[in-house]
């Protein structure tokens, strides 16, 4: 009892008072680690000091490290010690930010592990892609199966474009739409997840010619950073959509990526991250960052590669 | 149970028929255990139930539907006959919902109807809202499976079942409110089947071939069993802490 009583003293948290000691380790380390107090990019204390930390045996923080390492949010390497993964720590601060501002899905609600939503400020995200000449010249728009998207993939379809939407997940191919050959009074629908498959073409991996030449990617995000990483859900849709555009050859000659995302989710920070595909353009709530790398530059090309 | 087969390898059998006729969803694809899914014909079966007197003398009454795919299309058609409806979101997470069509424009009825499109139209009903109106007419769900008297079973019938027990709680349920379940022909299966304390049984069968009528003269009011509460997906909800407010119960 009396060590339960230090961990909530010198913890600036709620925690319950009849948690199992180790859940509110687990819960003050996290927390700890989210606000980079602690393991940014070195390995997190060693285990002594971190007992003396928490006031805990080894045996409670071991168990509450193992089950951080288990969630993605430490990774223990051996013999260097534990260390922080910088990407899902983005993932979870942004998540946290977001819950004040996000639309809750149709099928998910909030649980933005999930999903990308759709947020308060979208509209006018989605409008400065829409300025872009790029959008203007675009064909062909890849467009990311993402709620905060569904503005884009409305417009592409009233100005004649074609787009190409994955299905949620990727699990059912690609759904191919051309904005001129449905009605107009059918867009609405056909920019929604529920709606597209009724209007548009499924193409499988080995269709995806039959798309033409993709002349823009759009996606969404859960986070992206100034330097220009995506960062996504975590189960990297998105590198493998463009991957598998890429090894297809359906994408443009330097083809731009753009996304959409709220001020909340641009995190100013350089994160050593493995990036899903690098970012030209982010557009916000309120701005727009310019985050194209020099072109032809090694670092680059061996991102958009991976 | 005289029940030749199991529920379980019923279910098999029949997820194994549906799968011929069902239409995958947005999100979860052709996991049926997550949802309740569209299927060929579920138009006939929306037109059946616009005949429904249920509906047609309703007498101001109120219209409850769940989030099934399988009445998209009903939706659709009580928007376009502007026929309000109460619905609630996916896994009763949000509560309940309710759609005024005369907030529609035309060129998004079929939008509205979808799950997705529904969110941008309907306005939230607090279960105080709800007691403002009047009684519900019908209530009409989709179904993985239903037998002969009306028992429901499979994976995912348990979300009506309580929303049918939160509604009559609230006193907006009685002798006159109807039960329909929407299925397909190869979810019904022609055999009677034991029904549990807190199930709902139906009054109609509706699929895309039949309307079946079950009279059901003895449904018990519908309640929550709140010793089942605790430990389900119903535990967090906020209508449950709402409703045991207005009932001038504890918390759970």
């Amino acid at each position: 009892m009396a060590k339960r009583e230090t961990v909530a003293r010198r913890s600036d948290v709620e925690v319950a008072g009849d948690a199992p000691l180790y859940e509110q380790v687990r819960d003050r380390l996290s927390q700890m680690v989210l606000s980079r107090d602690l393991g940014d990019s070195t390995p997190l204390p060693t285990e002594p000091n971190l007992m003396a930390i928490f006031c805990v045996s080894r045996g409670t923080l071991r168990r509450a490290i193992e089950e951080l390492v288990r969630d993605g949010l430490l990774i223990a390497e051996q013999g260097r010690g534990t260390f922080v993964v910088q990407e899902e720590r983005v993932r979870r601060v942004v998540w946290q930010r977001l819950s004040e501002i996000a639309r809750p899905d149709s099928r998910f609600d909030l649980d933005l592990s999930h999903f990308v939503p759709d947020f308060a400020g979208s509209v006018a995200a989605q409008q400065r892609i829409m300025k872009q000449p790029q959008w203007n010249k675009a064909e062909v728009v890849f467009c990311a199966p993402d709620n905060s998207l569904e503005l884009l993939r409305l417009a592409a379809l009233t100005a004649g474009k074609k787009i190409l939407v994955p299905t949620y997940g990727l699990r059912r191919g690609f759904i191919f739409i051309d904005g001129m050959k449905i009605q107009k009074s059918d867009h609405a629908l056909a920019a929604t997840l529920d709606g597209m498959e009724r209007f548009g073409k499924r193409l499988g991996p080995g269709d995806l010619r039959q798309a033409g030449t993709i002349d823009l990617v759009i996606t969404g995000a859960t986070a992206v950073t100034t330097n220009g990483l995506h960062i996504g859900g975590g189960q990297r849709y998105l590198a493998l959509e463009w991957m598998m555009m890429k090894q297809l050859g359906v994408l443009a000659a330097g083809v731009k990526v753009f996304a959409v995302v709220h001020d909340c989710q641009v995190v100013n920070e350089m994160v050593e991250a493995e990036p899903d595909c690098l970012l030209d353009l982010i557009c916000t709530n309120t701005q727009e960052i310019d985050v194209t790398q020099p072109r032809g530059s090694v670092q680059a090309k061996f991102r958009r590669m991976k | 149970m005289s029940s030749a087969l199991s529920t379980d390898q019923y279910r098999e059998r029949i997820w194994a028929e549906l799968a011929k006729v069902a239409r995958p969803d947005s999100r979860f694809h052709w996991d049926f255990s997550s949802f309740i899914c569209d299927f060929q014909g579920s138009d006939q079966c929306a037109d059946r139930i616009l005949e429904m007197d249920a509906l047609n003398k309703r007498h101001n009454r109120q219209i409850f539907i769940t989030p099934d795919n399988c009445l998209e299309d009903l939706r659709y058609k009580l928007i376009q006959r502007g026929i309000p409806f109460v619905m609630t979101t996916y896994g009763i997470v949000r509560g309940f919902y309710r759609l005024d069509p005369s907030t529609v424009p035309t060129s998004d009825h079929r939008y509205a109807s979808t799950l997705d499109g529904f969110d941008r139209y309907a306005v939230p009903m607090s279960l105080a809202d709800l007691q403002k109106g009047e009684k519900f007419s019908l209530l009409v769900t989709g179904g993985s499976a239903v037998s002969s008297n009306g028992v429901r079973f499979g994976k995912g019938h348990g979300y009506f079942d309580f929303e049918w027990a939160v509604l009559s709680e609230l006193n907006l349920t009685d002798d006159l409110s109807v039960v329909a379940d929407v299925v397909h022909d190869c979810q019904f299966v022609n055999e009677v089947m034991p029904a549990e304390r807190h199930d709902v049984v139906v009054d109609w069968v509706v699929t895309p071939t039949q309307a079946i009528h079950i009279p059901q003269n003895s449904r018990q009011r519908g309640r929550v069993f709140w010793d089942m509460v605790p430990g389900t997906e119903f535990e967090n909800l906020s209508i449950v802490s709402e409703l045991r407010k207005i009932l001038k119960l504890g918390p759970l």
